[in-house]
């Protein structure tokens, strides 16, 4: 990591003072040697994981019961079964679907309700006892009461994951939002600038760093609501889908369907670092 | 500002949205016909008064807490140690660090079905859901934790003499303790959440065997009580009784958590 901060430092401080030819050239190799650190870091990842692969083909063999361990290549057949077979896949989607309709709809709600109670005393005293009283209570618990009052449906992931998605970004906005640069506010409004204007270009920017620490937090909490709602409270999706195969004993299904999940948080949680580090460059 | 006035105003104010949110539920569920599912207040403080008296409430979470416990020891004795071994060894983390990554990436709560294939629909299961989903706080806690130690003190300790085990308990622990301590405290909000799921989901399987005497499953954790007040149609008041409940333990164990750090550690600035 100190290597290559070193690396941009040197680059970034050449561009001021050498001519273009040589800033291209000392940019060609930074990323030259990047790349290179990025190919040695996979490498190292693709050796770790196989370690792994290989101790527990070895447990597994040693157990001898492909229902209490399956074999790490009967698990790679499930998995291309599962992609090559429809219904996964129309799960997949579905789930999918739910995620980001009900992450999004927090997205919103979430930075709507905190620019206001962030900038607002009054919205502030109204708003922070409900979050403070409701944010304690884990989403998992209010499944069985969304369970008892509409019972299993396809809409209770919906709440369980607007729920656990919403205080991340909540805390996170206000946070961000009362962080904001004062001196920066000031200097605007002295300027004549209006407050709607204001927000908008001086608050909403200075916050983001912050609001996007939120997202990459509610994202995680959004992919356990999603499993944890459809495990318990859902006819269909991943999460079901997990749980069918666990109950009718078809494990390397199972942990087929777990290593998607993980691998589609991971991809999920790679797309949010990298709009951090477009959007807000001088944080990353 | 600071006037009686306006603190009279500040306190009506933060009560104004409960108490318009509970007056509406109240008077639109208390009118449905009885035999709809729709919790009433009026009836759900009543539900919480007998499951208080009659201590089937304290049951169901003290066994849950219990779990919580276990769980989270356990993932204190691996965790700690892994840490502390990641953050001191620049090899070992180089190479342990993705499996880390890999594995933190699985929602405890989608392991509940591997863990009954594995410890049966037990409370062995519930166990090892927590252990894992607090795992993760813990160990990388600890690695941030260990770098975060001052060189300089390192640096001297080693001067001084002092060597592995020693440098370990009198500057490095000491050093990381802070950092480990914000992860006892996210793995603690983690295991909470993660004990009720999997109470639920293994209440799915236990029914016919359902843990202890006690009324409405509450000896198989606060959870499996949630399931099977679902489960047999008893009550949603008292289910609103049970998430009340586990919200003000886990309120209530992050505030002894807090308590316990500034005790403990008055140098770190918590």
């Amino acid at each position: 990591m100190a290597g290559r901060r070193e690396i941009f430092a040197t680059g970034d401080s050449a561009s001021a003072v050498l001519p273009r030819e040589e800033v291209s050239l000392a940019r060609g190799r930074r990323r030259d040697r990047l790349l290179s650190g990025n190919i040695r870091a996979t490498l190292r990842y693709i050796r770790s994981i196989a370690v792994v692969l290989l101790v527990w083909s070895l447990i597994a063999r040693r157990i001898g019961n492909h229902v209490l361990l399956p074999a790490p290549d009967r698990v790679a057949r499930s998995l291309h079964r599962l992609w090559t077979g429809g219904d996964f896949i129309e799960d997949y989607l579905l789930s999918a679907q739910r995620l980001l309709t009900a992450y999004g709809a927090a997205a919103l709600a979430a930075v709507t309700l905190g620019v206001t109670m962030g900038l607002n005393r009054i919205a502030n005293e109204f708003f922070d006892p409900v979050v403070e009283l409701l944010r304690p209570i884990s989403a998992l618990a209010w499944i069985p009461l969304w369970l008892a009052v509409i019972g299993i449906s396809s809409t209770l992931p919906y709440l369980v994951i607007f729920y656990v998605a919403l205080f991340p970004f909540l805390l996170n906005t206000i946070g961000g939002v009362r962080g904001a640069d004062p001196l920066l506010i000031r200097a605007a409004s002295t300027m004549g600038v209006s407050p709607r204007v204001i927000v908008r270009r001086v608050v909403l920017p200075d916050a983001l760093p912050s609001v996007l620490t939120g997202a990459r937090l509610a994202m995680g909490g959004a992919w356990m609501a999603l499993i944890a709602s459809e495990l318990i409270g859902a006819p269909n999706g991943l999460g079901f889908s997990i749980l069918f195969f666990g109950a009718t004993l078809r494990t390397s299904d199972m942990i087929a369907v777990i290593v998607v999940v993980a691998f589609s948080g991971y991809l999920t949680d790679l797309l949010l670092r990298f709009l951090q580090r477009r959007l807000t460059p001088w944080k990353a | 500002m600071t006037g009686r006035g306006s603190r009279l105003q500040t306190a009506a104010r933060s009560v104004a949205i409960p108490v318009l949110v509970v007056a509406v539920w109240q008077l639109w569920a208390g009118n449905l016909p009885s035999d709809s599912n729709v919790p009433v207040p009026s009836v759900v403080f009543e539900g919480a008064l007998d499951l208080v008296r009659s201590g089937d409430l304290a049951l169901a979470i003290w066994i849950s807490i219990r779990r919580v416990l276990s769980g989270f020891l356990i993932a204190l004795a691996v965790g700690v140690p892994l840490g502390l071994s990641m953050g001191m060894s620049p090899w070992l983390e180089r190479n342990a660090d993705p499996v880390v990554q890999t594995f933190r990436m699985i929602a405890p709560v989608a392991l509940v079905p591997l863990a009954i294939v594995w410890f049966g629909p037990r409370g062995t299961a519930a166990v090892f859901i927590v252990a894992y989903g607090a795992l993760f706080p813990i160990v990388l806690n600890t690695i941030a934790g260990v770098k975060e130690v001052d060189r300089l003190l390192v640096k001297a300790a080693r001067t001084m003499g002092l060597k592995g085990r020693q440098l370990l308990r009198t500057v490095l622990l000491p050093g990381a303790l802070p950092s480990v301590y914000v992860g006892i405290r996210i793995a603690m909000g983690l295991a909470w959440g993660a004990i009720v799921a999997a109470e639920l989901t293994v209440g799915f399987k236990a029914l016919p065997t359902a843990e202890g005497g006690a009324r409405f499953g509450a000896g198989g954790g606060i959870g499996f009580m949630m399931f099977y007040l679902y489960d047999n149609s008893v009550s949603p008041d008292l289910i609103v009784v049970a998430i009340v409940a586990v919200g003000v333990v886990a309120y209530l164990t992050d505030r002894v958590l807090r308590y316990v750090g500034r005790k403990a550690m008055p140098w770190a600035r918590l």
